[in-house]
């Protein structure tokens, strides 16, 4: 074994200010990223306290796709405390190498993420699993963020030892939708950021028919339609599934129009984070259609406006702010929920794949 | 709140097992007193909060009514920057304040005068029309208790208040003091329910808004290992703390009218020790929970002699003294107290809640201005050991100890062998940090309370039977403390735990009050 504090590591990129790394030649040495670990939380004198809620492993399939989720993961992580383990498994570089990097988080006094990041490449990928377990802290609830697609053993073996798997299928084609839904169907506790991304749509549907003028058209929806930006998507499918387990026999339509909203620059000049742009595949438009009336539901930049036509004509009914959502933060609320399946999210991402389905 | 639909309506079908957090139905927020320190430190700041976190339905608005003339742009500059000034998040977002301005109206006028209400009608309206308020009224009642029947009376006149059934809602929120005696507290509660229902008012204690306070709950009833050892039988007593090392900041009036009795222990402190006391509830909900408060304070042996209540109470006030290295005046050198005063700074009182599990059990509680620091906690003394293998004093009591503020969380006190051959014991502390654990930022007192009272959630406002409860117990130590013939309070040095009389209390029982 070679171990070269500071020294650049394949597959995991170029090491961050504060991290300490480290090289294997055969196997990972866990007692050494132990002794890694503990030094990472000296430095700078006594250890202070470490606080952890869960074990979070986030596995990725190159250093490219954990470098975008870095961030998120860390406001996750400050919001969630916790011992983080980053698996980076790049069977597409042939050859096989095999390396960590640890490095804590410090806030409010103390450490909220330890964060260990294993990466390995060509045939070496098969030992990140058994790693990983041996690095996982005792007794709290191990929750996956599963970054790319539901292949190989990894994503199996995985879901049979975690608590949770998070996921983003708005993130992936909408054909993920049906590979998630037989993952789910088998029981998996997968939970998803496309599901949490419409929340707010959720809300503002379900609090549209509490209004008193509009009580009347619950039992009488006959249509729900959704406009994606620019491509279908995944929000957009497990929104009308969720209408469908919700509603028999209701028709549902799905198209795409437009474009992704371009970033906002000034998003990252504010301290306070917004809601962000409609993204590729993101809901811009929704329509319950129970006649003679049609709740639309649009998004008008931070806002979600519910406007009725043909009961209070172009009346606004309802308006709700959207949350900020950032990665970090769907994925912070994603993890109130430590364990198990969310069941309305089961059923609608059931329905979501049959609609896949029934497009191609 | 969620609707709760009519026997004969199709159930919402989009409703049923959504997780997300709702924000609060629409509604216009009225704020009676809009030109005064709470609405500027407070209650906007704690709003603008709630849209910063997504929290208030975009369908709001506020109305400020005060007697100041200001126009609705004047009053939108003024509260900018007050939520600039005392917001919890800073900067102020333009884009978020845009919205949120959009939606404040303000209204001139005497609470006397029948056309303040009639123009409050007219805003009202216009925010029904063009924010989408749906008629769902929250008023704030953010005045001097004298205020509070004549805003009842001309907001019943007008037709400002719905029935409790109506599908447009409306709530009102009342501040402390409610009444200044029990006499005064149940003619204040007849008059407020001669025109709502008690479903429709929301007593505020901030207190109750409080994360660690509301964690009591959690801690006492979602952990298996703590509600056993809670009783008689393992507990020797509990000392409750609210001190600040603040004066009365300019507040002399009010100060000499309430004293601490009245400013602290009939609502904040006696909501502690009713927390720490009650019963499990059946469920969750409002009632559940208050029916279990009301019992503790039912529990607790009323003082019906001056006997029992120069036993049990002392009563102190603070004079010239130093905290934090700065000279601070006496108590009758502040403005607006009257020389010769005897309003209490301080108090220390001995509780004994006469019920199957805390019989021989006391709760001594404390609170006082100018202390040496700030600090709200209870601490769960546990029993001595019944016999010590380490050597007679070798071991100190378990202590459990619930930090509101600051620092808030919970420490467990209990013995460790110190390194070495011998087997010494010393006292550790396990440590749980709210900052540390959750990062998160904790929403002020009155987000919570402002939203839960937006959701028609009334588990964290007190109710009529409870606020009666708890003036009967101090209204038994103030008949007393507060006749021709009683002693004047004890003199204690600013910067100190309150008088040496305090700790005599605990002292002639073997106890000492917990050095902070």
């Amino acid at each position: 074994m070679s171990d070269g504090f500071g020294e650049p590591i394949s597959a995991g990129g170029s090491p961050h200010a504060g991290e300490l790394t480290v090289r294997f030649d055969k196997t990972i040495d866990l007692t050494r990223i132990e002794a890694l670990l503990r030094q990472a939380r000296e430095r700078g004198g006594v250890a202070p306290e470490t606080v952890a809620t869960l074990n979070l492993v986030a596995v990725y399939f190159n250093a490219a796709q954990y470098e975008r989720a870095r961030e998120s993961l860390e406001v996750a992580g400050a919001l969630h405390p916790c011992r983080l383990v980053v698996l980076i498994g790049d069977e597409l570089i042939e050859q096989e190498s095999l390396g960590a990097a640890v490095s804590v988080v410090r806030s409010g006094g103390a450490i909220t993420v330890e964060r260990i990041v294993l990466s390995a490449t060509g045939r070496s990928v098969r030992h990140l699993e058994s790693a990983m377990m041996g690095l996982l802290r005792p007794e709290l609830p191990m929750v996956v963020v599963w970054g790319g697609r539901p292949q190989g053993g990894l994503l199996r073996h995985v879901a049979e030892s975690a608590d949770r798997i998070i996921t983003d299928s708005g993130a992936r084609p909408p054909t993920f939708l049906p590979e998630l839904a037989k993952l789910l169907a088998s029981g998996a506790p997968i939970g998803d950021l496309a599901w949490s991304r419409i929340f707010p749509w959720q809300s503002l549907a379900a609090d549209t028919l509490d209004l008193p003028n509009l009580r009347e058209h619950r039992g009488n929806i006959r249509k729900a339609r959704v406009v994606c930006a620019g491509a279908v998507g995944a929000e957009g499918l497990l929104l009308l599934g969720w209408v469908q387990s919700r509603i028999r026999r209701v028709e549902v339509e799905i198209a795409a129009e437009g474009h992704a909203e371009p970033e906002d620059p000034s998003q990252h000049s504010t301290p306070i984070p917004r809601a962000a742009p409609v993204g590729l595949g993101h809901v811009k438009l929704f329509e319950l259609v129970a006649p003679p009336a049609t709740i639309s539901l649009v998004r008008e930049r931070g806002i979600l406006l519910a406007q009725v036509r043909g009961d209070d004509d172009g009346f606004c009914a309802h308006r709700l702010r959207l949350p900020p959502e950032t990665p970090g933060r769907l994925l912070a609320a994603e993890l109130r929920l430590l364990s198990g399946t969310d069941e309305l999210y089961a059923q609608a991402a059931q329905l979501a794949a049959k609609l896949v389905a029934e497009r191609s | 709140m969620p609707y709760a639909p009519e026997h004969d309506e199709t159930p919402n079908p989009l409703r049923a097992g959504l997780r997300s957090d709702s924000a609060a139905d629409p509604c216009a927020v009225v704020i009676f007193g809009a030109s005064g320190d709470l609405a500027h430190r407070k209650l906007v700041p704690a709003l603008y909060n709630l849209a910063i976190s997504g929290h208030l339905p975009a369908a709001f608005g506020i109305v400020g009514v005060s007697k100041s003339e200001m126009s609705h742009e004047q009053f939108a500059r003024d509260m900018r920057e007050a939520v600039g000034k005392f917001s919890r998040t800073k900067p102020v977002d333009p884009e978020v304040w845009q919205d949120f301005a959009a939606g404040m109206r303000y209204v001139p006028g005497s609470f006397e005068d029948p056309d303040t209400f009639a123009r409050l009608r007219t805003e009202l309206d216009e925010l029904d029309r063009t924010r989408s308020t749906r008629g769902n009224r929250l008023y704030y009642f953010a005045t001097p208790p004298s205020a509070f029947p004549v805003l009842l009376r001309q907001l019943s006149t007008a037709g400002l208040i719905t029935k409790p059934n109506d599908a447009r809602h409306t709530r009102v929120v009342i501040e402390k003091p409610f009444g200044r005696d029990l006499a005064s507290a149940r003619a204040l509660n007849r008059l407020v329910l001669e025109t709502c229902d008690e479903r429709q008012v929301f007593r505020i204690d901030h207190y109750l808004g409080k994360e660690t306070v509301q964690n009591l709950l959690v801690f006492r009833f979602a952990n298996s290992v703590f509600e056993p050892i809670w009783n008689r039988r393992y507990v020797n007593h509990v000392q409750i703390t609210a001190g600040e090392e603040l004066g009365i900041e300019g507040r002399g009036r009010y100060y000499e009218e309430a004293g601490v009795l009245r400013d602290m222990i009939q609502n904040h402190v006696l909501q502690l020790v009713c927390l720490s006391a009650m019963e499990p509830p059946v469920a969750f909900d409002a009632d559940a929970v208050r029916d279990e408060k009301i019992k503790v304070l039912r529990a607790i042996q009323a003082f019906e002699s001056p006997e029992q209540v120069g036993r049990n109470v002392v009563l102190g006030q603070y004079s010239a003294g130093s905290i934090a290295g700065a000279d601070v005046p006496g108590y009758q050198e502040e403005k607006d107290v009257t020389k010769g005063s005897r309003a209490p700074t301080f108090v220390g009182v001995r509780l004994d809640i006469r019920s199957w599990r805390w019989d021989g059990v006391p709760f001594y509680i404390r609170s006082g201005k100018r202390m040496p620091k700030r600090a709200t906690e209870i601490a769960v003394h546990f029993q001595p050991l019944p016999h010590s293998l380490f050597g007679e004093g070798a071991t100190q009591p378990n202590v459990l100890i619930i930090r509101v503020q600051p620092e808030e969380g919970i420490t467990i006190r209990f013995s460790a062998k110190v390194p070495g051959e011998r087997y010494r014991p010393r006292t550790v502390s396990m440590d749980f940090r709210y900052g540390t654990t959750f990062a998160a930022a904790s929403p002020e007192a009155y987000e919570r309370l402002l939203l839960d009272a937006m959701r028609g959630d009334q588990t964290l406002f007190t109710r009529r039977d409870e606020v009666e409860a708890a003036w009967k117990i101090v209204g038994n130590i103030l008949r007393v403390t507060e006749s021709a013939d009683a002693p004047p309070p004890h003199p204690y040095r600013a910067g100190t735990w309150g008088p040496k009389e305090a700790d005599e209390l605990l002292r002639r029982e073997g106890r000492a009050w917990r050095r902070l």
